[in-house]
């Protein structure tokens, strides 16, 4: 329901769009070679830049097609389904990209990871990386392995130990096979406020003596001293800290 | 002319002017002959009377006038003091206990003019000297006085000067309606009184002496020597005579702290060497001896405060210590059931603060530890039966205590209840060991009892289901627990049986029994059921009977129905009964419960002995194969019957290996059933009975998995009911947050079970999964109700 109405909406400002650029030849010039550049990737009968494509524009591009610029991308084009870029989702990126060609597209990526990483837009990005994920219709979870892959994408740079240890926890525990939204999002909240602990074993202290992340900062908490648990944090969460504590204890 | 009115005053001369009653001082008759004489005592102010006639010459001449009687008296210089010596001599007389010689009505009037020609001031002052200088004497008597007659001398002379007193305040009675009011003086009562404390009480010889004497006194009464009471009760009476103040501060007050440190030297002393419960007693001796003490000879107001006294040094001091004291404290009363000892102690405690809570506190956390002990000790925890019993056996011992010893203290009765609530829950198979103790006494138990005494024992386990956290489990056991007595018709008393039920509703409503009572209505429309069906097919009367339970799905505890070949005649009969039942029920499904079964087949042994066995329908499938072949290998049965390999070894063994019941014998002899084993009918068989009962190797408690089995069951009824407590509340407040909401649910479900926070939190999540809720945008503790 809600995808068949959003496809409604985003048609009507392709019109607009589309009239618009007419007024000035220089957009409507840009919108040719964007229009170009899609050919370029997509496939003919279904006019849709499909998993194939996307492989291709990514070694065009100089990065892998695990790469979290590419799902920023997705994101910046609002793509619906995962695997696949329509001519308008595309036009959209591109635009907003300001890139017509390949190679500006590629030097455009950093400003798009720049503007991602914006905290007010990086909660969006992370809830939007989680409906990405959603292939099936009325699917509303996400198997765990999948979740692992994808927080080690979206989240693996900046909170680094949270994702360690909460991909460890997820693989040991036998409670969830899958996560929802609610508990995505509070993963988030999670990394974002709770001072992490390290107890960290030798690999891991390795690991995190290498990178420059801001959680170093928080090596000298004792512990998830400001952890409430009355804060109703999503099942899974608690039973990860109680599994931390544990482990340190 | 001019008229002048003169009026004599007739009191002016300082001669009686009128006879009086002479009167001889003696106190009993003083008071009312004093009366008679004051109502002749002539108006002492004179006045001016107008007559009608000179109202009459008024009317006559204008210029009238009146002028008062210029009357010079005389008065003779001497006059006061002449009077003065009078009284005083006077005085002395009365002192020296000589007064009988004088005359009231003279000394009356002489000082009664006294203070009419103004000399009220020097009559006053005149007063207080010659007392003042009498009471100097008279101490100086006191103190003379050797030793024990001490107290005696200055308790005589203390009368006297009362007496005195009151004799002299009756010639100075006018002085003393007139010149002191005007004067704001003190009365010449309280004016003795007060000459007594300071030149008597309070004269430093005395002083001391006086309070060392009583206070030495009563000490000697503490330790057991009798003294003079009535002479300690005049000397106190007096300090109270002199008035509050100076009974507090030269009597009480030295009182009070010379017992502070007494009993705080005895009480020391009692500790070290006494147990808790002598200790006790002598405390309350005590107690009652200063209670006494103040009831004979102080001041009634003195009790509180010498009782506080003892309280404090006695008991508040040593509470702890008496309360832990090793071998005989609290702990020890209880073990022991020493209810005079705890009556004693209750009634001690009460007095001071925090002694009850010391008592209680004491008490809860002993409650609490025997307890735990009783219901984690894998011991006393294997026999069901005992167990409770143990349990009721605590719960009315302490019920006891708290009856006769306690005062049927309210707030006991609470820790007693709040202990046990803590403890009973410790052991989650509380649950199952209290239906099970139900179900001992309704199957056997209440043979030969009275209906009110099974009244009493009901109301008693019902007590202990109260403390239940886990109702929900307990219902889910008796219902398995009443479905085997009712199907095995092994219930003793139906009215035993309703009456729990009607306790079960009455305490937890009409849903937790509704069950319950379905199974009870299954069970008599049964009964009519197989009246109908013999009625329809009377050609049945030859041959086996069948009786058949048609249960109510879901009112009974849900059994996988196991299937399994009935023997021929069975189930012709179990086909005609089908078709019976469903063709009187349209739209119903029957599923045979073999499982549940019983039979009574009537067998011949080798040498013709008869006997009938009761034995489960499992049993009958395997004893009827017999009917046809005399030697079946286990493999063979198992093809034939097809009963579930763990079942039918179950009854094998129970029919070939319970020694004096094996009516079938096996080969190779063991113990333990073997898949290649063979059987065949014990032709040796006997019995001194006619009627055997084969009953099955069942393990009246719960296994282990059983045991997890009904525990998940429970779980997951548990689950909707959380689901539905939290839809209720979201539906009625919208938006609440989280901690309110898990305490919401907990409440409402209390009386069912106790909700697991972490459970309800689950189920939160879930409903939001399944958009019932959501969390609120902002506040994250926040949920929403989405309609």
């Amino acid at each position: 329901m809600r995808r068949s109405s959003s496809k409604k909406k985003s048609a009507e400002s392709v019109t607009t769009d589309l009239f618009r650029s007419a007024s000035s030849k220089a957009s409507t010039k840009e919108m040719d070679r964007i229009d170009h550049l899609f050919n370029q990737y997509a496939n003919r009968s279904s006019n849709l830049i499909d998993p194939e494509g996307i492989e291709e524009l990514c070694s065009n591009l100089e990065v892998s097609h695990t790469d979290i610029r590419i799902l920023m991308l997705a994101w910046k084009m609002k793509a619906e389904k995962q695997g696949y870029f329509t001519h308008e989702e595309w036009r959209r990126g591109l635009k907003a990209l300001r890139a017509d060609t390949i190679n500006k597209l590629k030097k455009a990526l950093p400003e798009l990871e720049k503007e991602v990483r914006r905290p007010s837009n990086f909660a969006d990005f992370y809830a939007y990386a989680f409906r990405y994920c959603l292939t099936e219709e009325k699917q509303k979870s996400i198997d765990i392995e999948t979740i692992c892959q994808l927080l080690e994408i979206v989240m693996g740079s900046t909170f680094r130990a949270q994702v360690d240890y909460f991909v460890e926890y997820l693989k040991i525990q036998n409670d969830y096979k899958v996560i929802n939204m609610d508990q995505w999002m509070g993963l988030y909240r999670f990394c974002n406020e709770v001072c992490f602990p390290i107890l960290l074993s030798p690999d891991l202290a390795a690991s995190s003596a290498n990178s420059n992340c801001f959680y170093h900062v928080q090596i000298s908490f004792p512990d998830m001293g400001n952890y409430n648990p009355e804060l109703a944090w999503p099942l899974v969460l608690d039973n990860f800290v109680e599994w931390i504590l544990e482990k340190q204890a | 002319m001019e008229q002048k009115i003169l009026v004599r005053d007739q009191e002016s001369s300082s001669s009686p002017s009128s006879s009086f009653f002479f009167f001889y001082l003696c106190s009993s008759t003083f008071k009312n002959l004093f009366t008679e004489a004051k109502n002749t005592i002539p108006n002492p102010n004179p006045i001016i009377p107008l007559s009608p006639v000179s109202k009459m010459s008024n009317q006559k001449k204008r210029n009238f006038q009146i002028e008062a009687f210029k009357h010079r008296v005389v008065v003779d210089p001497k006059y006061a003091d002449k009077t003065w010596q009078i009284l005083e001599r006077a005085i002395h007389q009365i002192y020296n206990q000589d007064a009988s010689g004088l005359s009231f009505e003279e000394l009356y009037r002489n000082a009664y003019n006294m203070v009419l020609h103004k000399f009220g001031e020097k009559l006053y002052s005149g007063f207080i000297a010659t007392m003042t200088a009498h009471l100097k004497e008279k101490s100086k008597l006191i103190e003379a006085a050797q030793g024990g007659s001490f107290l005696e001398e200055l308790n005589k002379k203390w009368n006297e000067h009362n007496k005195a007193l009151e004799m002299i305040r009756d010639i100075l009675m006018y002085m003393d309606r007139t010149y002191i009011e005007s004067t704001k003086k003190t009365h010449v009562h309280p004016m003795g009184l007060n000459l007594w404390r300071d030149n008597v009480v309070h004269f430093p010889k005395i002083h001391t002496r006086l309070l060392n004497t009583l206070l030495d006194l009563v000490q000697k009464e503490r330790t057991g020597e009798v003294i003079d009471r009535g002479l300690m009760r005049n000397v106190i009476k007096m300090f109270m005579d002199l008035g509050e103040s100076v009974y507090q501060e030269d009597f009480e007050k030295p009182f009070l702290e010379a017992s502070s440190e007494f009993y705080k030297v005895e009480s020391q002393e009692f500790i070290e060497s006494c147990d808790c419960g002598d200790y006790l007693k002598k405390a309350e001796k005590r107690l009652t001896e200063e209670i006494d003490r103040v009831a004979h000879y102080l001041d009634p107001k003195s009790e509180e405060k010498i009782t506080s006294v003892v309280e404090k040094e006695m008991i508040a001091n040593h509470m702890q210590r008496l309360v832990h004291m090793e071998n005989s404290g609290l702990v020890n009363m209880l073990l022991n059931d020493k209810y005079e000892d705890l009556g004693r102690m209750y009634n001690l405690f009460r007095r001071v603060t925090n002694g009850l809570l010391t008592v209680r506190d004491v008490m809860t956390s002993h409650l609490r530890e025997m307890g735990k002990q009783l219901v984690t000790d894998p011991e006393k925890s294997k026999d069901p039966v005992e167990y409770v019993q143990r349990l009721l056996d605590e719960r009315d011992k302490y019920d006891k205590v708290i009856n006769t010893a306690f005062g049927n203290d309210k707030t006991f009765q609470n820790a007693l209840n709040s202990s046990f609530e803590y403890f009973i829950n410790l052991n989650a198979r509380s649950p199952e060991f209290i239906s099970l103790f139900v179900d001992d006494k309704l199957r056997k138990g209440l043979k030969g009892i009275t209906d009110v005494d099974v009244e009493v024992i009901l109301d008693k386990v019902m007590m202990l289901f109260r403390y239940l956290q886990e109702k929900d489990v307990f219902e889910k056991y008796y219902k398995q627990h009443l479905a085997k007595r009712l199907l095995s018709g092994k219930t003793v008393s139906d009215d035993a049986e309703r009456s729990l039920i009607v306790k079960l509703k009455t305490e937890c409503g009409y849903q937790f029994t509704s069950k319950l009572e379905g199974m009870f209505t299954d069970m008599k429309t049964s009964e009519d059921t197989m009246r109908g069906f013999y009625g329809s097919h009377p050609e049945l009367s030859e041959g086996p009977t069948l009786i058949v339970q048609v249960l109510t799905t879901g009112s009974w505890p849900t059994q996988p129905a196991v299937p399994c070949n009935l023997p021929a005649e069975v189930s012709v009969l179990c086909e005609k009964f089908r078709s019976y039942y469903l063709g009187t029920h349209t739209g119903r499904r029957l599923s045979w419960q073999t499982n549940m079964g019983t039979a009574d087949i009537k067998a011949v042994f080798g040498k013709g002995q008869k006997h009938e066995l009761n034995v489960s329908t499992f049993q009958m499938c395997v004893l009827m194969l017999f009917n046809n072949s005399d030697r079946l290998s286990y493999k063979e049965i198992e093809q034939a019957t097809e009963i579930p390999a763990p079942d039918l070894k179950r009854c094998l063994q129970s029919l070939a290996c319970v020694k004096g019941k094996n009516v079938i014998k096996k080969e190779p002899m063991s113990k333990d059933i073997g898949e290649e084993d063979s059987f065949f009918v014990n032709d040796k068989f006997t019995s001194k009975f006619y009627k055997v009962k084969i009953g099955t190797v069942v393990a009246q408690k719960e296994t282990e998995p059983e045991k997890q089995e009904t525990r998940q069951r429970v779980e997951e009824d548990r689950k909707p009911q959380i689901e539905a407590a939290i839809v209720r509340i979201m539906k009625s407040r919208k938006i609440l947050d989280h901690n309110n909401i898990i305490a919401e649910v907990t409440k409402q479900l209390q009386p069912r079970f106790l909700a697991n926070p972490t459970e309800i939190k689950k189920r939160i999540e879930s409903l939001i999964e399944r958009d019932f809720l959501e969390r609120d945008s902002t506040d994250r503790k926040l949920y929403r109700y989405l309609a």
